[in-house]
């Protein structure tokens, strides 16, 4: 059983103001400034403060119909680029270097692509300035990502294509891949946090994944086991945290050696409501699995599904985020969010995924969520996986996987009064009421149907 | 949508289709089809939306903003009905397209009971032809009426009735989308053909 000092609360720090007054889309935290970035359908983007939790800047002009995605370019110093991909097929790329003061200070700078030589020496320097469209997506651009030397870019569309694009020289981009193997719209795209290898989730129900080989990127891995859509793919820090104390040190240091050699796994979320977790089989200890892809090629990967995190969404999961502290966090249709963590499994034990379920507490009482506590989840039974119709445990007997598990740790229902919530992430807390543990303590970041975006704390 | 795909479709007389008498009937006299026992009913014999949280409230008091309105399979017929065929000058409701039987509200947590005002709202409607290429804009056009006409407390998920559709399937996941609903929703061709659609309904269109 997991201990009771160990049940995280979720609880309402802050409603940034002033919100979209339509959909909003996906909210990106800057990877060093205390910022986010909110996508909307209004066609703009909303730069946020993580400290006053205010609207600073918006993006507008520049595209034709909703702004669905937005990433910052990492490893950046005194300038932040912004890569905003829309309905209108396009991608664009915004900049705008960094001000001491970080004052509200709304700036509206009207763009138009058409017209973008003219125009582009005429904005002050705290300004967002347009730098480039990217065209070649031939609908909907769903999702962009920079990956983790901010070198490369990735897109992918509704046109079932996933690009990436290189950064040859200032404000200069070169495709480099057009990836078209997926069967359906492409959801989403993540890069891994160390290597050039590219994650996609798509309306084909799989998840793929994409490196350079010799000269060529080419499809390396393919994940099949989601039932619908895959919406969204995150993928773990390259250093992994498991809560609770192993039963057994050797098994605790045979799976932590185990993880190493696989490196960082990736969770997919699905509209078919559950959440997996997938893992690299090393090359030299490839083994047969009934799971295992196709080995036809040298580039290959063996990726496996480990485990399902426990059912806790009753509608489309519509994102999920693993966090710098190995939390995991989900959101989607049903309004809730979901925090999970991953424990050593306590052998003697009973399988259990007890979960400790948020009440709403004073920073929520504001809200007109309406929603009392919620008991779904809090039940002593393992919960049934009713949709993967698969009930077994992958690769089974394997000792190291059975040393840990996942349980839901925090939950909070109508977190966006009856609003579906559309995207989630992490992002460290920045603001003065941080306590002793500032920059260490993750903040929850929920964006919403509403227009809404709301900063949870996870109270430990 | 020069070639017409089911020519001779059946269609129902008005007088047979499901309905019931509204409180502003004096408005909607003209538009509203009436049953032959419409008028023998007391407009206050409305039922309470079952699945409100405030539904059992006896003391809930009238000038709560927050009041659920009570909702019930009756009144999403009345407000999908009226849309017009993409390719017949009919409504979905005088070909049975759409139908009352096949309307169906349910609490989204049933295990929480009233501490979630959230309702699923399924749609099974019934294509003219088991080919009809035009399900997926039929589709589109109930679920956008109903998005539009509901509050954000409802999950409105528009599905081809099992065993009418041969794509049905297919159908079923991009009806499922939100995103390519919302995406749709910004194509100035479909949105045309939906406003023209939606034009019989009372408040408007797309």
């Amino acid at each position: 059983m997991p201990s009771p000092s160990s049940s995280p609360k979720i609880s309402l720090l802050s409603t940034l103001s002033p919100p979209s007054s339509s959909r909003a889309w996906l909210t990106a935290p800057h990877p060093a400034l205390p910022l986010l970035a909110t996508c909307s359908s209004d066609k703009s983007v909303r730069i946020y403060s993580l400290t006053s939790f205010t609207l600073l800047s918006s993006i507008t002009g520049g595209h034709k119909r909703s702004i669905r995605t937005c990433a910052w370019k990492p490893n950046l110093k005194g300038e932040s680029v912004l890569a905003t991909g829309s309905f209108d097929a396009s991608v664009g790329i915004w900049r705008k270097y960094d001000t001491d003061d970080l004052n509200p200070k709304p700036v509206i700078t009207p763009v138009d692509f058409d017209a973008r030589d003219e125009n582009i020496d005429e904005y002050e320097d705290e300004e967002w300035r347009f730098a480039i469209v990217l065209d070649g997506h031939e609908s909907e651009v769903k999702s962009v990502a920079w990956s983790a030397g901010g070198n490369l870019l990735a897109t992918c569309s509704r046109d079932k294509s996933v690009w990436i694009w290189e950064e040859v020289g200032e404000d200069d981009y070169e495709t480099i891949a057009v990836l078209q193997e997926h069967e359906g719209d492409v959801k989403c795209v993540a890069w891994h946090p160390e290597e050039e290898l590219l994650a996609s989730a798509s309306y084909d129900d799989d998840v793929r994944l994409w490196r350079e080989d010799v000269d060529d990127w080419g499809c390396v891995g393919v994940l099949r086991g989601h039932k619908s859509t895959v919406w969204s793919v995150s993928w773990e820090e390259v250093t992994p945290k498991v809560y609770g104390e192993a039963e057994g040190k050797e098994d605790g240091e045979n799976w932590m050696k185990r993880r190493e050699a696989s490196g960082p796994r990736l969770l997919s979320c699905s509209d078919d409501m559950s959440i997996r977790v997938w893992r690299r089989n090393p090359k030299e200890q490839v083994q047969q699995s009934r799971l295992s892809i196709i080995r036809n090629g040298s580039s290959e990967e063996d990726w496996v599904e480990e485990a399902r995190l426990p059912v806790a969404h009753s509608r489309p999961i519509y994102s999920v985020a693993w966090s710098k502290t190995g939390r995991v966090v989900s959101t989607g249709g049903d309004g809730a969010i979901v925090v999970y963590e991953e424990r050593w499994r306590q052998a003697s034990a009973e399988p259990t995924s007890k979960s400790v379920v948020a009440q709403p507490n004073e920073n929520g009482k504001g809200e007109s969520s309406g929603s009392g506590p919620m008991d779904g989840v809090g039940t002593d039974e393992e919960p049934t996986q009713e949709l993967g119709g698969q009930e077994e445990k992958p690769a089974e007997g394997e000792r190291y996987q059975q040393a840990t598990e996942w349980l839901v740790v925090a939950q909070f229902e109508g977190a966006h009064d009856v609003f579906e919530i559309n995207h989630v992430a992490w992002a460290p807390r920045r603001d003065k009421g941080g306590g002793s543990a500032a920059g260490q303590e993750e903040l929850i970041i929920t964006t919403g149907d509403d227009g809404v975006v709301k900063v949870w704390t996870l109270d430990v | 949508m020069s070639e017409i795909l089911n020519a001779n479709p059946t269609i129902r007389n008005a007088s047979d289709l499901p309905s019931r008498r509204r409180q502003d009937t004096t408005q909607s006299l003209s538009k509203t089809p009436k049953g032959l026992f419409a008028s023998t009913v007391p407009a206050s014999a409305y039922l309470p939306d079952p699945f409100s949280p405030h539904s059992l409230d006896s003391d809930l008091s009238e000038d709560d903003d927050n009041e659920i309105e009570p909702i019930d399979e009756q009144e999403i017929y009345d407000l999908i009905s009226p849309i017009s065929d993409p390719e017949h000058p009919l409504t979905l409701g005088s070909l049975s397209v759409v139908n009352l039987p096949d309307i169906h509200l349910t609490p989204t947590f049933p295990e929480k009971g009233a501490a979630s005002p959230l309702t699923t709202l399924t749609v099974l409607i019934t294509p003219t032809i088991t080919h009809c290429s035009l399900a997926t804009v039929i589709g589109l056009g109930v679920r956008v009426r109903l998005e539009q006409a509901l509050p954000p407390r409802f999950r409105v998920d528009v599905r081809i009735k099992e065993g009418t559709h041969s794509t049905a399937e297919q159908v079923n996941r991009q009806l499922g989308d939100k995103e390519r609903v919302a995406a749709a929703l910004e194509n100035g061709t479909l949105v045309g053909v939906l406003r023209k659609m939606l034009e019989g309904c009372e408040s408007g269109a797309a």
